[in-house]
């Protein structure tokens, strides 16, 4: 037998994922169309909006994120100043360090570090939930009465975490900062007013602003991908897992991406 | 088709029938799940959707209510075709159906009070006290009234089955979807659930159209039915259970209804059909 004959021409491989890609690529644009539009009908009191579950789902994102966001910042603000100041008391720049661990985390690390978070834990949170209904036929109750599924168990979620990460991320900022500032104090023996003052020199509104801004996308980005992958998850208990791996996966490989995407847009920009 | 038990009767004779399935073909893919599928069921029938596992019952009731769109074929609902309107005219034709899912399908992030004046919200004039009446007046018909705090985790199988049948009749729609209402459930409660069915339906007079293979139920219940084969992917009888236990004779019918194995029976139909 001719083994050449055989083998798959790989063309079509490539061509099948195209396809696929191109599809679900359209799938996601069409979810997004759907949740424009259930936005503008929740506006115009033409779809129903849940308010118990958006105070629901606001509050599991929120206060009940604070701690793990808290503590993940501390300690990367932490880390941030202890890597800095090894260096730069080599040169006697040792204060500097509040510089360092200020931009850095007031530009990039808050934000990145507490979306990575969140998608972890809000994420695949969205994720299970959504697909257990689906499993459950929970959706399909809705749809039998008529609700808009997207403006009643997507909306809530991507509005709850899009207006809390910026608060999360100022509260990261705050814990970021102290974290450095621990470790400039106990190790540097840096005096905290000095570290302080120096940090408030090297910062200015328009990193908060990058950063802040980040963060509203990340939540959108994070509670839009969970939903996607729960309304879609087989109807089974391997569906779930499944669609909460790939919500987790695809939220935080998409918030790395997106911000690459930010750090190139705020070169060209010169912020 | 091998038996048809009962014949419908003509439209001079008859009201409109609430809901009219004419020639559904339900499809997954290139694979048929049925296909031919029509009956039509008036006010105040119990109408049973029959078959083996795995037949395509549950799928038919899910494109009965336009949670699956057909391959081919039509659904009327009071003469007005489904598929042929916009979402809103879908929406408004749906309106009509209460449906109890084989889970309950039970909302878990709300009460069970909750769950109940949720379809509520969607009917004009049910606001405040009166949607609070309603609620307690359903939950008192299905024997849940004390339980209307309780969320769906702390229920159990059965009192989640009467928590969805109370959601189902809450809007006090003409018809009734239930799949599989006894499933589940022990012969007792099974029993008890057939008896809350035609309760219900003498309360409301609605419809019921219900997906069962509990022959029981099916036996005590029905007042018509078809029968889905998997074999031949469409309908091989109708008429009410009891009609088929009497006087079909198709070998799968014919098993199903007396519980036989179906290779003996297929090869008893077999060699009577040989017969001159």
């Amino acid at each position: 037998m001719d083994a050449t004959a055989q083998a798959p021409e790989p063309t079509v491989g490539i061509q099948a994922r195209f396809a696929a890609l191109l599809a679900s690529s359209s799938q996601a644009l069409s979810f997004l169309g759907q949740l424009n539009l259930a936005a503008l009908a929740s506006l115009r009191r033409r779809a129903r909006f849940p308010r118990a579950d958006f105070v629901r789902v606001t509050l599991q994102c929120s206060v009940q994120a604070l701690v793990i966001v808290v503590v993940v910042n501390l300690l990367v603000g932490a880390i941030l100043a202890f890597v800095g100041a090894v260096q730069l008391v080599k040169f006697g720049a040792g204060i500097y360090v509040a510089d360092l661990v200020g931009i850095a985390v007031a530009r990039e690390m808050a934000a990145v570090m507490t979306a990575v978070v969140m998608a972890g834990r809000t994420g695949a949170s969205f994720a299970a939930e959504l697909a257990t209904m689906q499993g459950n036929e929970e959706v399909d109750a809705l749809e039998v009465l008529g609700l808009d599924t997207v403006a009643y168990l997507v909306l809530p979620r991507v509005i709850a975490l899009t207006l809390v990460m910026p608060m999360l991320y100022l509260y990261g900022c705050a814990a970021g900062l102290l974290g450095g500032l621990l470790v400039a104090a106990s190790m540097m023996s840096l005096a905290p007013a000095a570290y302080l003052d120096r940090s408030v020199e090297a910062l200015n509104l328009a990193q908060f602003v990058v950063g802040g801004s980040k963060s509203i996308c990340f939540g959108f980005l994070i509670a839009l991908t969970a939903c996607w992958y729960g309304l879609n998850a087989a109807r089974d208990a391997a569906g779930v897992g499944v669609a909460t791996t790939h919500a987790v996966v695809t939220g935080i490989v998409g918030v790395i991406a997106l911000d690459a995407v930010f750090a190139i847009c705020a070169n060209a920009l010169g912020v | 088709m091998p038996a048809a038990a009962s014949t419908p009767p003509g439209p001079a004779e008859a009201p409109a029938p609430l809901i009219d399935v004419r020639g559904l073909c339900m499809r997954f893919g290139d694979r048929i799940v049925q296909e031919r599928v029509s009956f039509s069921v008036g006010a105040k029938t119990i109408f049973a959707i029959m078959g083996v596992s795995g037949c395509g019952k549950s799928t038919l009731l899910r494109h009965m209510i336009g949670l699956l769109r057909p391959a081919a074929g039509q659904v009327f609902y009071g003469g007005t075709d489904y598929w042929a309107g916009d979402l809103e005219a879908r929406n408004r034709l749906r309106s009509g159906c209460g449906m109890l899912f084989q889970s309950a399908a039970l909302w878990s992030s709300m009460t069970i009070r909750d769950n109940i004046g949720l379809p509520l919200a969607q009917v004009p004039g049910f606001e405040g006290a009166k949607r609070d009446a309603r609620v307690a007046e359903v939950l008192h018909w299905v024997g849940l009234e004390e339980f209307a705090g309780f969320y769906p985790a702390d229920l159990s199988g059965g009192m989640k089955k009467r928590a969805g049948l109370a959601r189902a009749i809450a809007a006090s729609p003409p018809l009734l979807l239930l799949d599989e209402p006894s499933s589940g459930l022990d012969p007792i409660s099974s029993r008890g659930f057939d008896e809350l069915i035609l309760d219900i339906r003498e309360r409301t007079g609605a419809a019921v159209i219900f997906v069962s293979h509990e022959l029981p139920s099916l036996l005590s219940i029905a007042d018509d039915g078809i029968f889905l084969d998997a074999d031949s992917h469409h309908p091989i009888a109708h008429g009410s259970a009891r009609q088929l236990l009497d006087h079909c004779d198709h070998p799968t019918v014919h098993a199903f209804m007396r519980r036989e194995d179906l290779a003996a029976t297929d090869r008893d139909y077999a060699s009577e059909k040989a017969l001159p």
